[in-house]
């Protein structure tokens, strides 16, 4: 694999944001899977998912998160404290979970102690937790309140032409992830979870048409090579936000491979496509809403369980592994459901709590995870 | 879960204890002394809400009252539907569903059994809900996951976009019941034209699911008089807020718990008009003698409550308050934001009150979702925490308008939405000279932290600030 995926999915400030900035381009961050990136692409700006990785200590995002948080945002406030953002222009917070809203008030106060580490663009973006006419109605506007802000802020203009193009750009990302998921989920797969994991979420750091060309020589690649799956389990990783490659790494060992999954940093990052006729803002809202992925669009179970059946019987998996950051209830209440009803449907599965962060609890995980492979190794000599 | 919890429906059980309770006082007072022997872990609340007379007994007779309702509604040929505190009952009330207020009755079960609902909030988690989940809606959820509950037609709640810990307890309900659900979603902001038209359609779309799952048409007659009800008993919570204002404060410590607690449960209804009116009756009669409303008569302190109670066991919290003359100047809980409100008029915050109209199908839904969408929490934690008529400037102007002397944040660890902020607010009304104390345990769980904890850190934090020698 091309190893500027992997640098991209391990450095914050990473090769092509550096290049972008020397360009003298601006770059923004964003927090959620929500927000349009095409949006910020078509005003000529770098859109960038912010994430947690690399936070050694949570002694900035203590102070103005309280105790019972999830770890992610407090590790993204951590770093934004540190100045590690410092290479962001603007910051667009939305309310995905109640703890990741409230990163708005925290980075502001944050912001008020430590000098520097506020972005001068600081948006609150609202996405509705269901979908009908109303709600994407509400989510045009949204969009339309953040380009009048984009441009405002920026001085850049963001014409429909410009967002088409932006469009049929990412849904083209979007074609290669998906041929990416299939040689991924191959009977003989050619890559690592974890790889497969650098390889999707580099995509959310570094400039779409680069990574389309990056992504299309990595497709060839493995389209030639031969496989490594051997006599590994085959898993899917299911849950709270995950960005940090070495924790695929540790549930992979040398006994499994992750071969799927259902994460927003993951697959589901580029599922669906956006519209490429008629009106791009109605494209937008109707692609970006109706992502009924995530547990923050309440009343859709029975729609993600039946999404959750057909990715594991497609990868062929031997297992799912199910894990929540702990204080993340949406995905961790959900987990549950997905365990009982899995487990019905003869998928075996593992339900674990974690800490976002550096990896303190390996030993624990790991435990868990060997017994949880003994248990579905045993399984498949019996069958 | 113990087997004998599962020999009897739990909510049937509550009603036997509220409806004894309602009769305790039909007898002497020797043979009311005795009983309350037998009663060693309910009596304490007993006594605090019975103490205080008229309406303390027409409130424990509301409880049994809506208990009976839920549990009987289907063999009436009624319906019933799972909900929360903070979604206004009114248009259930018109179309003939009953609500089940999970946190009420998570309440119910602190304040009359010593287990609390401790064994219904490990169900939960034995279930796969999460374990860090708000105990308030989980100790009775786990009643109906085991079935241990009345069987239920349907799930509703307004919670998405305010509370992700409530609305996904509901989720999970519906999801493990498989029974219907509906959501109102909340969008970040509140006085807003765009707003406005989310909640109205949000809104037509609940009377939409409620005709097609109740197979009922919304009867605008109903609704006009459930709505003409509701805005009465705003004007006597209005009447309420304006006696509270007065030094000393008439008004004994569990009225504000009474207030909000008998909206919850039937507001639209006369059993809730009537428990006001009894309050009024007495805060008047004791503002008229200059009385304070405390048992000993002294008020040293005036508290407000920024977000919750500590319903832990027995009404202990507000049996605190009153021994130590601690006065109890409300929460956001008991809060109404009708325009008629006292501190609507005196901070002009008119923009984001409402209103009520009559005028047609179109004006009663306005009606409605306006209402419904500034119901205590919904209103003030939706957005940023600074953001206008938000928690920060509904907390200070509340606190300085009912002179409070110290500002306290009582919550669960659930509750991810104010722990992501809490600790700026208490920063700002510090910075804005109040002292402000944030409480860590649980309101509805105190094996989290014991209320003897709780109270010792409660008492330290006085007695440091000197607000209490």
């Amino acid at each position: 694999m091309n190893s500027a995926f992997m640098e991209a999915a391990v450095s914050l400030n990473n090769d092509y944001v550096r290049e972008w900035k020397k360009a003298g381009k601006k770059v923004v961050g964003y927090t959620c899977s929500y927000v349009p990136d095409e949006l910020l692409h078509a005003g000529d700006i770098l859109p960038y998912r912010i994430r947690g990785f690399g936070a050694t200590e949570a002694t900035i995002g203590d102070t103005y998160f309280g105790p019972f948080i999830c770890s992610l945002p407090k590790a993204m406030l951590q770093l934004a404290g540190e100045g590690r953002f410092d290479f962001l222009d603007g910051a667009i917070i939305t309310p995905g979970c109640d703890s990741m809203r409230r990163l708005d008030e925290c980075w502001r106060k944050a912001g008020e102690d430590i000098g520097g580490i506020l972005p001068k663009f600081f948006f609150h973006f609202g996405v509705p937790h269901k979908f009908a006419d109303y709600t994407v109605k509400w989510f045009i506007d949204e969009i339309l309140r953040l380009k009048a802000g984009v441009e405002g802020h920026f001085g850049v203009s963001i014409t429909d032409e410009k967002l088409r193009e932006a469009i049929r750009l990412f849904n083209r990302s979007r074609d290669l992830l998906d041929r990416f998921d299939d040689l991924r989920t191959a009977e003989n797969p050619a890559i690592t979870g974890t790889e497969a994991l650098a390889v999707i979420l580099s995509g959310t750091t570094m400039p779409r048409d680069i990574y389309i060309e990056l992504l299309a020589g990595l497709i060839g690649a493995m389209e030639k090579s031969g496989g490594m799956m051997g006599d590994r389990m085959r898993l899917m990783l299911v849950g709270s936000a995950s960005d940090d490659v070495n924790l695929v790494r540790l549930i992979e060992g040398d006994r499994a491979l992750v071969v799927a999954d259902n994460l927003c940093f993951g697959s589901r990052f580029h599922v669906d496509r956006v519209d490429e006729t008629g009106d791009p803002f109605e494209a937008l809202a109707g692609r970006y809403l109706a992502k009924n992925e995530c547990p923050r669009m309440y009343g859709e179970y029975a729609g993600r369980l039946n999404m959750l059946i057909d990715k594991a019987k497609k990868a062929k998996v031997d297992g799912v592994l199910l894990q929540n950051i702990r204080f993340c209830d949406l995905h961790g209440s959900e987990n549950g459901l997905f365990e009982r009803d899995l487990e019905e449907a003869g998928i075996p599965c593992l339900k674990i709590e974690r800490e976002y962060g550096p990896l303190v609890e390996t030993g624990r995980l790991k435990m868990r995870v060997d017994a949880f492979l003994e248990r579905i190794g045993q399984r498949r000599r019996s069958a | 879960m113990r087997p004998e919890l599962k020999e009897y429906k739990f909510d049937s059980m509550l009603l036997s204890t509220f409806a004894s309770a309602a009769k305790l006082k039909n007898g002497s007072d020797k043979e009311y002394r005795t009983m309350l022997k037998y009663i060693p872990y309910f009596n304490g609340t007993v006594t605090t809400v019975l103490d205080t007379g008229e309406p303390g007994l027409l409130f424990i007779e509301c409880i049994s009252k809506y208990l009976e309702n839920y549990i009987t509604a289907r063999e009436k040929g009624f319906h019933n539907a799972i909900t929360t505190f903070c979604f206004s009952p009114g248009i259930l009330y018109a179309m003939d569903v009953f609500p089940i207020c999970l946190e009420v009755l998570s309440v119910a079960q602190t304040f009359a059994y010593k287990r609390g609902t401790a064994e219904f909030l490990d169900f939960c988690n034995e279930v796969g809900y999460t374990e860090t989940s708000c105990s308030s809606q989980r100790g009775t959820l786990g009643a109906f996951l085991a079935g241990v509950g009345a069987d239920v037609d349907m799930v509703l709640t307004d919670t998405p976009g305010v509370c992700d810990t409530n609305a996904n307890a509901f989720a999970f309900a519906a999801a493990y019941l498989k029974i219907p659900f509906f959501s109102l979603d909340m969008p970040p902001v509140l006085v807003d034209v765009r707003t406005d038209q989310y909640h109205n359609a949000d809104f037509r779309a609940l009377i939409a699911f409620l005709e097609e799952h109740t197979g009922r048409k919304l009867d605008l007659d109903r609704l006009r008089e459930v709505l003409k009800e509701i805005e009465k008993q705003e004007e006597l919570v209005a009447e309420l807020e304006d006696l509270a204002r007065i030094v000393p404060n008439p008004l004994p410590v569990t009225f504000n718990l009474m207030v909000y607690a008998t909206r919850f449960l039937f507001s639209g209804m006369k059993e809730c008009t009537a428990v006001l009116e009894s309050m009024i009756r007495i805060a008047s009669d004791n503002a008229s003698r200059g009385v304070s409303g405390l048992s000993g008569g002294v008020e040293k302190l005036r508290t407000f409550f920024c977000y919750i109670d500590h319903y832990t066991n027995s009404l202990k919290l507000w049996d605190f308050l009153d021994k130590n003359g601690i006065c109890y100047q409300g929460n956001i809980l008991s809060r109404s934001w009708a325009s008629t409100a006292p501190h609507v008029k005196e901070y002009r915050t008119e923009a984001a009150a409402y209103t009520f109209d009559y005028g047609g199908l179109d004006a009663m839904i306005r009606t409605m979702a306006d209402h419904n969408s500034r119901m205590p929490m919904i209103k003030s934690i939706r957005g940023p925490y600074d953001a206008p008529d938000m928690w920060l400037q509904d907390t200070l102007s509340l606190a300085k308008m009912y002179s409070a002397d110290c500002i306290i944040y009582n919550g669960t660890p659930g509750c991810r939405n104010t722990w992501g902020m809490v600790k700026l607010l208490a920063r700002d009304t510090e910075k804005a000279g109040i002292p402000t104390f944030i409480m860590y345990g649980d309101a509805f769980d105190d094996r989290v932290e014991s209320w003897e904890a709780s109270r010792d850190r409660l008492e330290e934090f006085l007695r440091v600030r000197r607000l209490l020698v």
